[in-house]
């Protein structure tokens, strides 16, 4: 016989709470970050919608007399401006996250095939750039683009221009911060895929008969595809609602839905106009991750059969 | 006429002759994993390469197959020397280890892959693909993918993506890894009448002496990177060339002597001729060991084990100064020895016996 001791009747709580949370069953190990987002998101985010649909006057900094109103979201609406302006922001982010993954897909594939002083390398100088500011690498590219600018310079000097370039606050200036801000985005997931791959798969490939592009076409690209969903998903919601680069970049005249927010905010105190435009930002940005996200999942479908 | 004979036996012989791998080797760095290895493969020949972990049989394989080049050496198929063949022009197929299935690919996308690549109509691979699924038994699993199917099955589509292609020579390395015991047994067999039935050539990597000895038509045993036997299964087991041959494929005792006057004595008494000189090192296989009651005999020795496998019984009698495996039928009127039980040894038939230099 041996004896098996009795649990103990009485847990202290704050045990049976710590058990809970390390248990994994249910939804308690993310009691802690569910806190977190409703704390920072999601009460900030009803505030906004209260502000966006109402009228109300402050008062010593308080709001005061507020009721509900769909006069902010009809005058946005109706107002081509605001049409103009969503539109520069989707052509903008959707043309960046192309360009990003253009880009991005070339050094990916070098990191696959590459040796490990390749990898280290190309880890590095994606990496390199997160750790500083976006503000700094963006003033960065004034240096370079601007008028008397390093490119400027260096083309004069080789006689190809009579007259400096005016790139600097075009919508040119823009996209180039914006790829290169938003590029390490796209590498970084594209390389956690092809680091995952399983390289005999290439050699089953050649062995078949595929030549390198085709073997790029069939397997890497394919199974590549969650790492693109993924890039292209953070690129684009990143470069659809930021505002540093084109704030800098495009030297104040060039607009977007996020300066526009900013300056509405900022400078004439629209807050209601802003908090509309903001909850349109935050819905057409839903659309388009939405839109990748049904994409990404009809070229991943062969991962769905794993649980079967 | 006899000359005009020989010739055309002869040429009779190169023209069965589908692969050769002539004095290959292979360097990583500085270390030498191939070194001048020669095989040559008939037509609808099975070839095992085996031999103990690191040997070098998956770099063999690998270079037949182009995804590594030899340093030295030539690897020819139908005659023609491949080592200037890129991958995708070689007519090899490899079933690999991990199977390295598609996994993006149903079963049919990726039995039909290899067809796609070579530019072959549609019509005509949609009835290869079903072909070649219906000779590994797997019609009705063609929209699964990879992931869904059990080893033996991911492993039957590994097999019909190459064989759809029909290649000269058929590369499989360790095939049966992941296979637990049972199925591999009957994969084994299962493959080697495919394999058999469709005329392929093959060339196994295994370190599973008993899955060569199933399999192959003959056995090629590596060490360190060159090729110690090339011979039929029969011929490695009765025949070993040498003592690492001798001691890898079954079990074997090896027992010290001396070489007088052109002969060997064995421990009981018998000899045995040979051509070797100086100290040697006799192996005689368990089976041709018989453990009879104490007599006269010079051979006196003791059970100190003794084990059932079914059919035969294992002795292990220790005699002397070392331990003697035996190995007996099981027959009805004859009592098995017990542990403790005092035996003579003495050796069945003497001309089994090999004799190999002392190392
Ligand atoms: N790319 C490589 N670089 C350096 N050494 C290698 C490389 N590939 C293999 N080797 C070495 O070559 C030797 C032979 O390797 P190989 O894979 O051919 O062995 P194997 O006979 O297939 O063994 P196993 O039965 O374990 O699969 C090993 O010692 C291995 O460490
Ligand atoms: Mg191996």
């Amino acid at each position: 016989m041996v004896a098996i001791p009795a649990p103990p009747d009485r847990q202290k709580p704050v045990d049976w709470l710590m058990d809970k949370l390390l248990s994994g069953q249910g939804v308690w190990p993310a009691v802690p970050a569910i806190l977190i987002l409703v704390i920072v998101a999601v009460i900030p985010f009803v505030m906004l919608l209260s502000l966006g649909f109402s009228d109300f006057s402050v008062s010593r900094g308080q709001i005061i007399d507020q009721t509900f109103s769909m006069r902010h979201l009809g005058n946005v609406l109706t107002d081509p401006l605001y049409w103009t302006t969503f539109q520069r922001s989707m052509s903008l982010a959707l043309s960046t996250t192309a360009i990003c993954l253009l880009l991005g897909y070339p050094v990916a594939y070098l990191f696959l095939i590459g040796g490990r002083w390749t990898r280290r390398a190309i880890l590095i100088v994606t990496i390199a750039p997160l750790l500083t500011s976006g503000i700094v690498r963006t003033y960065a590219w004034l240096v370079i683009l601007g008028g008397r600018g390093v490119l400027n310079n260096a083309l004069l000097g080789m006689g190809l221009i009579d007259q400096p370039l005016r790139i600097v606050n075009t919508h040119w200036a823009v996209l180039i911060g914006m790829v290169q801000i938003h590029l390490p985005v796209m590498i970084l997931p594209l390389i956690a895929v092809m680091s995952r791959h399983d390289r005999s798969l290439e050699e089953a490939s050649a062995n078949l008969g595929a030549s390198r592009m085709g073997t790029l076409r069939h397997v890497i690209l394919p199974l590549s595809a969650p790492g693109i969903g993924t890039g292209a998903a953070l690129v684009f919601t990143l470069s659809y609602t930021t505002f540093v680069v084109p704030q800098l970049l495009g030297g104040g005249n060039y607009l977007n839905a996020a300066t526009m927010i900013y300056e509405q905010v900022v400078y004439s105190l629209e807050w209601s106009k802003a908090s509309v435009m903001s909850l349109l930002l935050m819905a057409s940005c839903l659309v388009v991750l939405v839109g990748i996200a049904l994409v990404t999942n009809h070229f991943t479908r062969w991962t769905r059969g794993r649980q079967g | 006429m006899t000359l005009a004979r020989d010739l055309s036996l002869a040429s009779a012989a190169d023209a069965a002759q589908v692969l050769r791998i002539d004095k290959v080797s292979k360097r990583f760095g500085t270390f030498t994993v191939l070194d001048d290895c020669s095989i040559d493969v008939s037509e609808g020949e099975i070839v095992t390469l085996l031999g103990s972990s690191g040997c070098g049989k998956t770099t063999l394989l690998r270079c037949i197959a182009g995804f590594l080049t030899p340093e030295k050496g030539a690897i020819l198929i139908d005659g023609r020397n491949t080592i200037p063949v890129p991958v995708n022009r070689r007519p090899v197929g490899v079933v690999f280890q991990s199977y390295a299935l598609f996994p993006h690919l149903t079963v049919e996308g990726n039995v039909a892959y290899g067809l796609k690549m070579h530019g072959v109509p549609r019509r005509e691979i949609a009835r290869r693909v079903a072909d070649a699924l219906a000779s590994v038994s797997l019609r009705g699993f063609e929209t699964r993918y990879p992931s869904q199917l059990s080893g033996g099955q991911q492993q039957r589509v590994a097999i019909a993506r190459v064989l759809v292609l029909e290649p000269r020579v058929l590369l499989l390395d360790e095939p049966f890894n992941a296979l637990d015991a049972k199925l591999r047994g009957t994969m084994q067999v299962e493959l080697r009448e495919l394999i058999k039935r469709l005329g392929m050539t093959a060339i196994f990597v295994t370190h599973d002496q008993e899955e060569a000895l199933t399999l192959s038509d003959r056995i090629a045993v590596m060490r360190g990177g060159r090729i110690e036997q090339v011979a039929p299964p029969d011929e490695i087991f009765d025949r070993p060339a040498t003592a690492y041959v001798a001691d890898f494929i079954g079990l074997s005792n090896f027992i010290p002597a001396e070489v007088r006057d052109g002969k060997v004595t064995l421990p009981d008494g018998q000899t045995l001729a040979t051509e070797a000189q100086g100290p040697v090192r006799v192996m005689i296989r368990p089976h041709n060991l018989r453990a009879i009651p104490q007599g006269p005999g010079p051979w006196q020795g003791q059970v100190r084990f003794q084990r059932n496998v079914g059919p035969l019984i294992e002795y292990t009698i220790t005699a002397g100064q070392s331990d003697m495996h035996v190995v007996a039928l099981r027959r009805d009127r004859i009592r098995p020895w017990g542990e403790g039980d005092a035996v003579s040894l003495e050796v069945i038939d003497p001309e089994f016996c090999k004799v190999y230099p002392e190392a």
